[in-house]
């Protein structure tokens, strides 16, 4: 009965060290919603989330992991088929952040090679509290030739905008394969209108 | 009908001795309190090879004045809560709505369609015995829903407005992001001003170039510059000559195009977004250049018509297409000539009009009518017929004689009796008759035939919001024996305001997703971590635990297949149910089963030795179908064990190893240091010891496999514990237990040479690998083959049975290439050393042996 709503489907991931805000992010951009009790994610759950890019209703399902150690052997099985991953530090720990290179490296491993990544320095509004600098962060990304952005869960900062950003540059990639089918919005169907002239041509 | 006559009330309820809620009864729990579930009808599905149950209700509601079928599927049989009815579809009875019965439909399988606001039909079958007593027949079913639709519907109509539907909503799934949208189309749809110019010429084949004059009188009138243009001409070339010669055909069409786009309104660029020719009848429709980014799925046709229905000297050609969110279509016609063929150009306009195809995307088509604005144009030839012996008036120019002309007009007569154009409307005719004229002239015909005068070229329109501003013919224009005729209209093009459209589309697509990941399926489990405690060798442990499903809908579960195991637990674990399927407010145990035996000690130890946690004994995915994973850690303490460790590790430890924490034993398994605490390991020097004191044939056969004897558990604690109790086993259950200590090992005894000694040629071949062995290894090879070697001396033990047992596994291979004579060449070589050849060697060893048997 469901019919097909959307144009195209992006499997997005999100990783990261526990307690960085994984469940929050996605939350927040599902749900426009925000509880700072941790519950920590004991599995992977997914969200649905359809946003509209260059006139194409793009339905993002992405996948939430558990970030806790014990489970990275388990979650690694789940990175291929993702066509983008957000990696998730927090800019209050600095462990968090000096396991990105060991969560890139995890990545090189079992994800896609043409994976979209994405670096977020999650709870960006606890300046306070701040032991990563933002240039640190940039710093990293642009060393591994990846997007970055300081995110807040909390307080609603580039949430959306990051999501987007991957999913266009997920765009990017499959349209350059699909351009090729539609070339413009407009279809004039030629083909019809020589049918109506070659048609008197044939009786004579 | 009411609701109490339908179903016992509740004093009968009460009457008997269990109250069972009636069917009709649960399905009316699923509404509000003002809506009423009128009847119930037994109707099932099939969906592949599947059928799905379920039961149709007739359902009004009296805040909404309306009636609406509602499409259970049932999850349970028989029927005993409101939650074991899941809605799968909604029908409103309302102007769309239809119930069909399939004619084509076998006896057997008796069905039928519900259809409604433009969906496809859905099919319903149903048997012809009732299940439930007070579900109606098909008939009765039938009936009442079309009573339904009769009283809303075919009475004094209140407009759709008054009656809503807005309490379906609630029942409805919003799966449809368009369904939505259009639902609430009122909050960004405006309407923009399009002025839409409409011109037709019988222009007499008459080559365009003879033409020296300007168009503009026909086609730049009007004082606002059109936004779009749909231009006909009929009789563009004589139909034979234009058959002979189609390249010529087609140039001339083009200096047609081109002729006409030089003579359009001069305040405006145009272009052409599309002509369509069918022999000498073309449509060529021109657009605002900044309109043409507006318009998109074009699509043209033609229909032939004239000599046998296919020459197309008569016939229509159209053009279709979608204007910001209207849709639009402009026809240009030329039907049956002469005076009396009234019924031909009916004949024609019909057959245009029913075969006018525009291919959609997918299988659907569209047709003229499916069209928002309709202008049909053309020569339709229709005649001026005065009744017999009438005089024609005077004067042709007075608008007064074209009033009384028209009263005899062909086209208005048939209109009015409905035989053609249908629903279409023409604007008041204020100019002179356009046929037929001496060429060059404005005078009618004074040839031969003296044709009466007719008003052959019209315009006409179909759909709402359309005005008409100008309707004219131009009698400046002589070069053919048609006058030009053009209409101006204002049309009010639906359109969506981008900004307010976007604003609505992200609310639906927020609602639509919240909706989706809000029936996610999902299950609970009570515990996320199964603890087994302390487990033992061969002492399987059994936890349970419970998962439910609270969310309404049936859920199917299964744990995952693991990549890295190619099963969903590790070997010394046991799931059970490994995948099941859970019932709205259900809920079920799962066993879980630790058993660390024979088959997964060598596993486990190995995974103690890299885990970083040595307690997780695995981790199970728990799979929910389209939903989420859950992962549940099952934990639990090893107890260590002599058994499965290697011979170096066991010659390492310096008290019983039951005394050691399984960190500790992790430290002694990873530790490759050749230095050893005692020449070969107690544990089975104790049990060779024992064995060497009992007669009797004690290794008949062996098998990994095999389960234990019920005293194994006795002897593993009184080796874990190098205890100075008497044995506590049957000398079978010591027999047993040396062979599983020699097996279990990952690695085999004679490991790392299994290969070579399998090539050896003799014993004295043999010993130089021998030589070679751990220390712990070797001693306990010699030791062993001293004791059988005893044995078999004593008659107690088959040589050829001892080292057949024996030789399998201490020469056990890792590798996979087992050669065919794999099992005659260890039983040859073990013979080798357990048959007396050398009585030095048997003394010597003798003496070693016997000096340990008797510490």
């Amino acid at each position: 009965m469901a019919k097909k709503t959307y144009d195209l489907l992006f499997k997005l991931l999100l990783i990261g060290d526990s307690g960085v805000g994984k469940t929050c992010i996605l939350f927040r951009f599902s749900d426009d919603a925000f509880t700072s009790t941790f519950i920590s994610t004991i599995g992977i759950d997914f969200k649905i989330k359809t946003v509209e890019l260059r006139g194409k209703k793009i339905k993002l399902q992405i996948w939430d992991t558990a970030g806790q150690e014990r489970f990275h052997t388990i979650t690694t099985s789940y990175y291929r088929g993702a066509m983008g991953i957000m990696l998730v530090y927090d800019i209050t720990n600095e462990k968090s952040f000096e396991n990105i290179v060991k969560w890139l490296r995890n990545i090189d491993e079992h994800a896609n090679e043409d994976v979209e990544k994405m670096i977020l320095g999650n709870k960006c509004d606890m300046s306070d509290k701040r032991v990563v600098s933002k240039e640190r962060g940039e710093a990293i990304a642009r060393e591994h030739s990846i997007r970055f952005m300081e995110t807040s869960a909390k307080a609603n900062i580039n949430i959306e905008r990051a999501f987007c950003e991957l999913a266009e540059a997920i765009l990017d990639k499959t349209s350059g394969r699909e351009s090729a089918e539609n070339p413009e919005r407009v279809v004039i169907d030629r083909g019809n209108s020589d049918k109506a002239t070659s048609y008197s041509k044939c009786c004579a | 009908m009411e609701r109490g006559s339908n179903y016992p009330n509740g004093a009968d309820a009460s009457a008997a001795a269990v109250p069972v809620k009636t069917t009709l009864s649960i399905v009316q729990e699923r509404f509000k309190a003002d809506e009423t579930v009128h009847l119930i009808f037994e109707a099932y599905q099939i969906k592949g090879q599947e059928h799905i149950e379920g039961l149709l209700a007739l359902v009004s509601s009296a805040s909404g004045g309306t009636y609406a079928i509602i499409s259970f599927s049932v999850l349970r049989t028989p029927l005993t809560a409101s939650n074991d009815l899941k809605i799968n579809k909604v029908f409103p009875i309302n102007a769309s709505f239809k119930l069909t019965t399939d004619s084509k439909a076998s006896k057997t399988e008796q069905q039928f369609d519900l259809c409604t606001d433009d969906d496809r039909p859905t099919k319903y079958y149903y048997y012809s015995m009732r299940t439930d007593p007070l579900a109606v027949d098909f008939n009765e079913f039938c009936a009442k829903v079309n009573t339904c639709k009769k009283t809303m519907w075919d009475a004094e109509l209140p407009s759709e407005a008054a009656l809503n539907f807005r309490w379906l909503d609630d029942y409805r799934e919003i799966g449809e992001v368009k369904h939505e949208l259009k639902k609430r189309e009122s909050e960004y749809i405006i309407y923009k001003d399009v002025i839409v110019y409409c011109a037709t010429w019988n222009v007499n084949n008459k080559p365009c170039w003879d033409n020296k004059n300007t168009l503009r009188p026909w086609l730049a009138s009007g004082k606002r510059a059109p936004d779009i243009y749909a231009i006909g001409l009929q009789e563009l070339e004589n139909t034979a000559r234009a058959m002979l010669n189609g390249n010529q055909m087609q140039m001339f069409a083009t200096q047609w195009v081109r002729k006409m786009l030089e003579n359009l309104h001069d305040d405006m660029e145009y272009e052409e977004l599309q002509s369509v020719r069918l022999s000498g009848i073309m449509l060529t429709i021109f657009v605002r250049k900044n309109l043409r980014q507006h318009i998109v799925r074009c699509r043209v046709n033609s229909v032939a018509r004239g000599v046998f229905n296919t020459l197309g000297n008569k016939g229509g050609v159209a053009v279709s297409f979608q204007l910001n969110e209207a849709s639009m279509c402009f026809v240009n016609s030329h039907l049956a000539a002469h005076m009396g063929n009234v019924a031909e150009r009916n004949e024609d306009y019909k057959a245009i009009d029913d075969y006018m195809r525009f291919e959609e995307n997918g299988p659907q088509v569209r047709t003229i009518n499916d069209h928002d604005h309709i202008f049909w144009l053309g020569d339709l030839n229709y005649r001026i017929q005065e009744p017999n012996g009438q005089q024609r008036p005077g004067p042709m120019s007075d608008a007064q004689t074209f009033e009384l002309m028209l009263q005899y007009d062909q086209l208005r007569t048939e209109m009015s009796y409905e035989r053609c154009f249908k629903g279409y409307t023409e604007g008041e005719i204020k100019f002179a008759p356009t046929y037929k004229y001496d060429v060059g002239t404005d005078t009618y015909d004074t040839g031969e035939k003296q044709r009466a005068p007719a008003y052959c070229d019209r315009v006409l329109w179909k759909g709402k919001l359309i005005e008409q501003l100008e309707y004219n013919g131009v009698m400046e224009i002589r070069e053919s024996d048609h006058k030009p005729v053009y209409a101006i209209f204002r049309v009010k093009i639906k359109t969506r305001d981008d900004d307010k459209y976007r604003k609505v589309l992200a609310e639906v697509l927020k609602a639509v997703d919240k909706r989706e990941n809000d029936s996610q399926p999902q299950i609970t489990t009570d515990r996320l971590n199964i603890e087994f405690g302390v487990v033992r060798f061969n002492e399987p442990a059994i936890r349970d635990f419970n998962v439910s499903n609270d969310c309404p809908q049936q859920v199917d579960f299964k744990f995952k297949v693991k990549d890295s195991h190619n099963d969903i637990c590790e070997k010394w674990l046991h799931v059970d149910p490994r995948a099941d399927s859970l019932m709205i407010d259900s809920a079920r145990s799962i066993r879980v089963r630790a058993l660390i035996d024979a088959n997964s000690v060598t596993g486990l130890l190995k995974m103690i030795c890299t885990a970083v946690d040595k307690c997780v004994l695995d981790i199970l995915i728990l799979h929910v179908r389209s939903g989420r994973d859950i992962f549940i850690t099952v934990t639990g303490e090893y107890q260590p064990s002599c058994f499965g460790l290697s011979m170096e590790t066991l010659c390492r430890t310096e008290r019983p190893i039951g005394e050691y924490t399984l960190d500790e034993v992790k430290q002694l398994m990873l530790d490759v240091t050749p230095v050893y605490r005692v020449p070969m390991p107690r544990e089975y020097f104790l049990l060779i010891d024992y064995l060497h004191n009992q007669r009797g044939q004690l290794f008949q056969s062996y098998d990994r496999r095999q389960p234990l004897s019920s005293q194994f558990n006795a002897v593993r604690d009184w080796l874990d514990s190098w205890s100075n109790d008497p044995f506590p086993g049957t000398p079978q259950t010591a027999a047993e237990a040396l062979l599983l200590l020699l097996d279990l090992p990952e690695q085999a005894l004679l490991e790392p040479f299994v290969d070579d000694l399998l090539a050896s040629r003799s014993k004295a071949d043999a010993e130089r690998y021998i030589d070679l062995l751990s220390d712990p290894k070797r001693n306990v090879f010699k030791h062993l083959c001293l004791f059988l070697c005893e044995g078999v001396e004593r008659g107690d033990y088959d040589a050829n049975n001892v080292a057949t047992i024996f030789g399998r596994i201490l020469l056990r291979s890792s590798k996979c290439n087992v050669t065919i004579d794999y099992h005659s060449r260890c039983n040859e070589f073990m013979q080798r050393f357990i048959r007396i050849e050398n009585p030095d060697t048997v003394s010597g060893g003798n003496g070693h042996g016997g000096a340990s048997l008797q510490t």
